[in-house]
């Protein structure tokens, strides 16, 4: 909302105040200003006349005139189209500072000039209020100018300061220019004068009916002139839609606007011949096609709210008027509406068509209900001011609505209990009387407060201590931390396990990212291994590439590698753990990737990132989770094109999917464009991790006989698991301390599909050191299975 | 036969050949010679039947070897501690080159706002909870204050699933959430979470960013002791030279409600381009809960009162680092995640 201290000091007397000093009150007390400008900028001007004007003789567009000043005459090359002899004009003098130039004495092509001739952007004038005319040549005056004047800027109703308001919902109010001044008034204890509004009517009108069929519109007033003649606005008018940002268009236009910007009450004019009857009804009833004054046809749906006459369209009440009611140059006789819409049904009806207008808006934000007499007879006294006229009628009214005025109850400790302050009965009485609330003493402690019309925000006692603390000044609380008891804080225990979780793989060197929730459709259909889950569709995405909530952490994970890779970064590990939610659960996931070489140094020996490192991350996550092995399985993933089908697997807890990992898929990588970077990734479901029941740690002796190991070397088939034949061999004594790999080779000297193994099987005791002979039938054991069970060619 | 000479020359003369030695084995040779079984020393031992002075004897022969034996054994030292020298110099390495990546993981930003945040809530007694992010209209709306005509349930400004299900906006549901559960019970937690708003990224937006939601409901709780509250967790967060200041302002779930400022860190309040000259910078909303949203989750507002905070957690990122575009979040480039250090801060 444009504010102009011009209009408002009309009201208000605010010549002691710097409208710095107005900006800094308001915005405290909740009513944000956010810009402070000067309506122009511009030093050094004074009206002038063009007495000669001729063509450059080197120029094809550049004029040189003489320029009457009134003390004297200037010499001023001018390139404007429109500049001629006889044109008054506004004449930046040498020296003179503009919005962004100095003006300087100068030469033009051999001629020297001595000042410019203006367009009103050249002064700083938003270029969005002026006509095209008025942006390619310089400013006409009219004859009213006085050459020689050097109050230019008075002259041209542009010494005027705009205060933008950023307005919160609560304060639709200030959507009025009288609201603002009564604000200011209020802040700064200054007398507000606001017009009295007189009941003018010169006859009684009898035939014309109004009326509401729609429960969203309670009221519907009305009044009729007659005999009026549309024409352009005075100055006066013109200069004051000007500075609230709002192009002057005719006088009963122009009046409307006006009257809407002081009172915040939206007005609609209608061309009463245009008219079949003597008839404007509300309904909500229609389906139909209707042409507009934006000369464009809309669909009109059940619900919107319409006016009509004779059962016929004449507005889209609120939102926009009819092609066919319109107020045109040839108008005599003019109804002017004050209705009051429902700000919900408005708001549905304008944004479906598409439809924002400074009257919607006023409407969506909600106006003062009680003010349709006050404005309408505003309007007429205002109108006798800008035309002739013959008749103006009472005001025909339809009015279901309810006009009682709030009453709050309220007391003096409420208020200081809720702000932690100290203030006297007196001294809150006096702040709400100054914001127009009327007092009711009941006991010197509690109150009944009238809320004033206008402020249709304020509704309970909580909504006073916000008055009373807004205008004795916010920044005077008395800061103390709350008295209650002592509690003791603490993470859930989730987010515990979650902190150990990301705090191990930052230690081991692993980056920890942040990604969108969002995600297209290719990417919600891909990686889905963990979650089978149904998922959420956005029904309205702004784009696709955020259309679906994600089901894996894993698309948005492979996006950031890719984004990496291709700004030259190599060698890294990332990881992201992130909450997704579907249609069944919440559960919390972890995403890892691996990339490039492990340690990328080059003087070290270095090498590729690769399965075992992902497995070694959930071994270990496993462990220190204190999940016994034999809870865990570890499977090959179905056949599948994201995965390489023999380097990837799906671990599961408990039978339950719990990780799925591995190297990715050819096809998969060429998608990705990783070319031939190392790139291995992870996905695990930390939610089950996080359930899984486990026992409790408790301190088992260290055994202190010394432990002995053998060696075994053999041969076997790639398809037997290493997890199986540990489990086996463990199964035979329960001496067998460890089972572990130290060689692996395939290729040379061993046949295809086939590969050598070296374990090395540790054996240990509790109570005793282990003899040979204790071990020997074991061992012997070990070696049957080996070859019984495994088909195993041990080697000796 | 004077034994005394023939030891002072067995000794003077084995000592000679030690001292001349250069290498391990000649020195073993000298011990050999002298000090073995058959040694030259070693035999002298059998003189002993011929003298009659047995003890001195004795003596004599054990200072002859014991002589001997230190001045080989001090020479071998000398050698073996040499030979050792020049296998060690063999492994020389160049201490200058790059170290194995031991190094730590980085942590986005991000996140280490949300930690920090937390540790100074918790610090205070507060509990963290956390509530879904896909949610009901009930709970991001209704149970708010904002009725389902309020122009904040604009459907443009929201991505929904269904009319009744979106992402949810704020993490104001959690609050309204955490209520519902504890009805006329005392509350004090603060919830972190992602939220997302119907807007185009850009460097100051996203559709997706993050808050802190803080809720305090007690007897007698009032607007100072939220200001006290937001005060101490400003101190911490940026600085114990930081001063808050408040502006009236308006949510439909508090009442009163206030925007808070705090002193602009760069130029201490001084004005600068950070600023906008103004020394004070925007840094978030807070409120005393309206009665209306305590009673529809069940509290008797004239006995329970509260407040209520939202910080957003990228905004406290990008001040406290000088972070320029939000969507730096959400790129994950690792120069970035790198540029932060873990440095421990007071």
């Amino acid at each position: 909302m444009l504010v102009s201290l011009r209009e408002i000091s009309k009201y208000v007397d605010i010549s002691s105040l710097t409208p710095e000093e107005i900006a800094n009150k308001l915005t405290f007390s909740g009513i944000e200003v956010e810009d402070i400008k000067k309506s122009a900028e511009a030093t050094n001007l004074i009206i002038g006349q063009v007495i000669s004007c001729v063509n450059h003789p080197d120029s094809d567009h550049l004029h040189i005139c003489k320029v009457d000043i009134g003390s004297q005459v200037l010499n001023i090359v001018c390139g404007a189209p429109n500049v001629r002899e006889g044109l008054k004009v506004i004449v930046a003098q040498v020296g003179a500072k503009l919005k962004d130039k100095e003006i300087l004495k100068t030469t033009l092509k051999g001629v020297e000039s001595e000042g410019m001739l203006c367009a009103l952007n050249e002064l700083g004038v938003d270029e969005k209020y002026l006509k095209p005319e008025q942006i390619s040549g310089i400013e006409e005056l009219g004859d009213d100018a006085v050459v020689g004047n050097t109050k230019v800027l008075e002259y041209l109703g542009l010494e005027d300061t705009i205060l933008d308001l950023s307005l919160l919902a609560n304060r639709s109010d200030c959507y009025a220019l009288f609201n603002v001044a009564r604000e200011i008034g209020a802040l700064f204890s200054l007398p507000v004068n606001i017009p009295e509004a007189k009941e003018d009517s010169t006859y009684v009108e009898k035939d014309f009916k109004v009326g509401s069929e729609s429960t969203n519109c309670k009221e519907f007033a009305l009044k009729i002139v007659r005999g009026i003649e549309i024409k352009e606005s005075p100055k006066w008018l013109k200069d004051c839609l000007n500075s609230e940002g709002i192009k002057s268009i005719n006088n009963i236009v122009d009046l409307g606007n006006y009257i809407m910007l002081l009172t915040g009450q939206p007005l609609h004019m209608y061309d009463l011949d245009a008219l079949n009857v003597k008839e404007l009804t509300v309904k909500d009833n229609f389906d139909c096609e209707f042409n507009t004054l934006d000369e464009k046809t809309y669909h009109i749906k059940n619900g919107d709210l319409v006016v009509t006459s004779n059962n016929e369209i004449v507005c889209v009440g609120g939102v926009l008027g009819g092609l066919n009611s319109e107020v045109t140059s040839n108008t005599k006789n003019i109804a002017i509406e004050a209705a009051n819409f429902n700000h919900a049904q408005i708001r549905k009806t304008a944004t479906r068509l598409g439809l924002s207008s400074d009257s919607s808006q006023r409407f969506i934000k909600g106006i003062n209900k009680d003010q349709a007499d006050f404005v309408l007879n505003l309007t007429t006294n205002i109108l006798k001011d800008l035309t002739s006229y013959k008749e103006i009628s009472n005001i025909l009214k339809y009015d279901e609505l309810n006009h009682d005025q709030k009453v709050i109850e309220c007391s003096k400790d409420y208020i200081n209990n809720r702000l932690g302050t100290s203030f006297s009965y007196e001294e809150i009485k006096k702040t709400l009387t100054k914001l127009y609330f009327e007092i009711v003493d009941v006991d010197g402690n509690n109150f009944k407060a009238v809320v004033p019309n206008f402020r249709i925000d304020i509704d309970g006692k909580a909504d006073l201590s916000e008055e009373v603390i807004r205008y004795l000044g916010i920044n005077n609380i008395v800061t103390i931390l709350p008295s209650t008891d002592m509690t003791v804080g603490k993470l859930k225990i989730e987010e515990v396990k979650t902190r150990k979780v990301e705090d191990f793989l930052i230690s081991s060197g692993l980056h920890q990212i942040l990604s969108y929730s969002l995600i297209s459709k290719d990417e919600v259909n891909s990686f889905n291994y963990l979650n089978k889950e149904e998922g959420y569709k956005i029904s309205n995405p702004i784009t696709e590439e955020h259309e679906y909530v994600r089901l894996s952490l894993l698309p948005s994970m492979l996006k950031t590698v890719a984004y990496n890779l291709n700004h030259q970064q190599a060698d890294f590990g990332l990881f992201e753990v992130s909450n997704i939610d579907t249609k069944k659960s919440i559960r919390k996931h972890l995403s890892v990737a691996l990339v490039g070489k492990k340690y990328g140094i080059d003087h070290i020996e270095e090498r590729e990132y690769d399965y075992y490192d992902l497995k070694g991350i959930v071994d270990n996550l496993l462990a220190s989770f204190n999940i016994a092995e034999s809870r865990v399985k570890v499977e090959r993933l179905k056949e599948n094109e994201e995965f390489h089908p023999y380097r990837s697997a799906l671990i599961s807890l408990d039978g339950r999917p719990f990780a799925v990992l591995g190297e990715l898929h050819p096809l998969k990588r060429k998608e990705l464009g990783l070319g031939k970077v190392a790139c291995v990734v992870m996905e695990c479901d930390l939610s089950l991790l996080f359930v899984t029941k486990t026992k409790n740690n408790k301190f088992e002796a260290i055994s202190v006989y010394p432990s002995s190991s053998r060696d075994y070397a053999f041969i076997v088939s790639k398809d037997i698991k290493f997890s199986d034949l540990k489990r086996e061999i463990k199964k035979q004594s329960n001496i067998i301390k460890n089972v572990n790999v130290f060689d692996i080779y395939e290729g040379e000297h061993i046949k295809e599909g086939h590969v050598s193994l070296a374990i090395r099987i540790t054996f240990e005791a509790k109570d005793r050191t282990l003899k040979d002979n204790e071990i020997v039938p074991i061992d012997l054991k070990i070696r049957e299975i080996l070859v019984s069970k495994f088909k195993a060619e041990i080697r000796q | 036969m004077d034994y005394i000479k023939e030891f002072e020359e067995l000794l003077s003369n084995s000592t000679k050949e030690a001292n001349e030695a250069s290498t391990l084995e000649e020195l073993a040779n000298v011990r050999i010679k002298y000090l073995s079984k058959k040694g030259l020393i070693s035999v002298m031992i059998n003189k002993i039947r011929e003298v009659e002075d047995k003890k001195a004897f004795g003596e004599a022969f054990k200072n002859c070897k014991d002589s001997l034996e230190a001045i080989l054994n001090s020479k071998q030292e000398v050698f073996q501690k040499a030979k050792i020298n020049e296998e060690l110099l063999k492994e020389k390495i160049d201490i200058t080159l790059n170290g194995r990546d031991f190094h730590e993981g980085n942590i986005n930003p991000f996140f280490k706002i949300i930690r920090e945040i937390e540790d100074i809530f918790i610090g205070m007694g507060y509990t963290i909870e956390d509530g879904p992010e896909v949610e009901k209209d009930h709970y991001n709306f209704e149970l708010l204050n904002i009725p389902s005509d309020h122009p904040a349930r604009d459907m443009q400004d929201s991505f929904y699933i269904d009319e009744t299900t979106l992402l949810r906006t704020h993490t104001s549901p959690v609050q309204a959430r955490v209520m519902e559960k504890n009805q006329n019970k005392p509350v004090k937690i603060i919830c972190p979470g992602k939220v997302f708003r119907r807007d185009d990224d850009d460097m100051t937006h996203s559709h997706q960013f993050a808050q802190v939601e803080g809720l305090v409901i007690d007897k007698n709780i009032n607007m100072g002791n939220l200001k006290a509250t937001l005060e101490l967790f400003v101190k911490k967060m940026f600085g114990e030279k930081r001063e808050i200041r408040l502006r009236s302002s308006y949510f439909p779930f508090t009442e009163p409600s206030v925007e808070v400022d705090i002193s602009c860190m760069n130029c201490n309040g001084k004005g600068c381009s950070m600023c906008k000259g103004t020394g004070w910078i925007e840094i978030l909303g807070a409120g005393m809960v309206n009665p209306k949203v305590l009673e529809m989750s069940g509290y008797d507002s004239n006995v329970y009162s509260g407040f209520a905070f939202g910080i957003g957690i990228e905004r406290v990122a990008m001040l406290r680092y000088g972070i320029d575009d939000i969507r730096r979040f959400y790129q994950n480039d690792i120069r970035f995640l790198n540029s932060f250090v873990k440095k421990v801060e007071d």
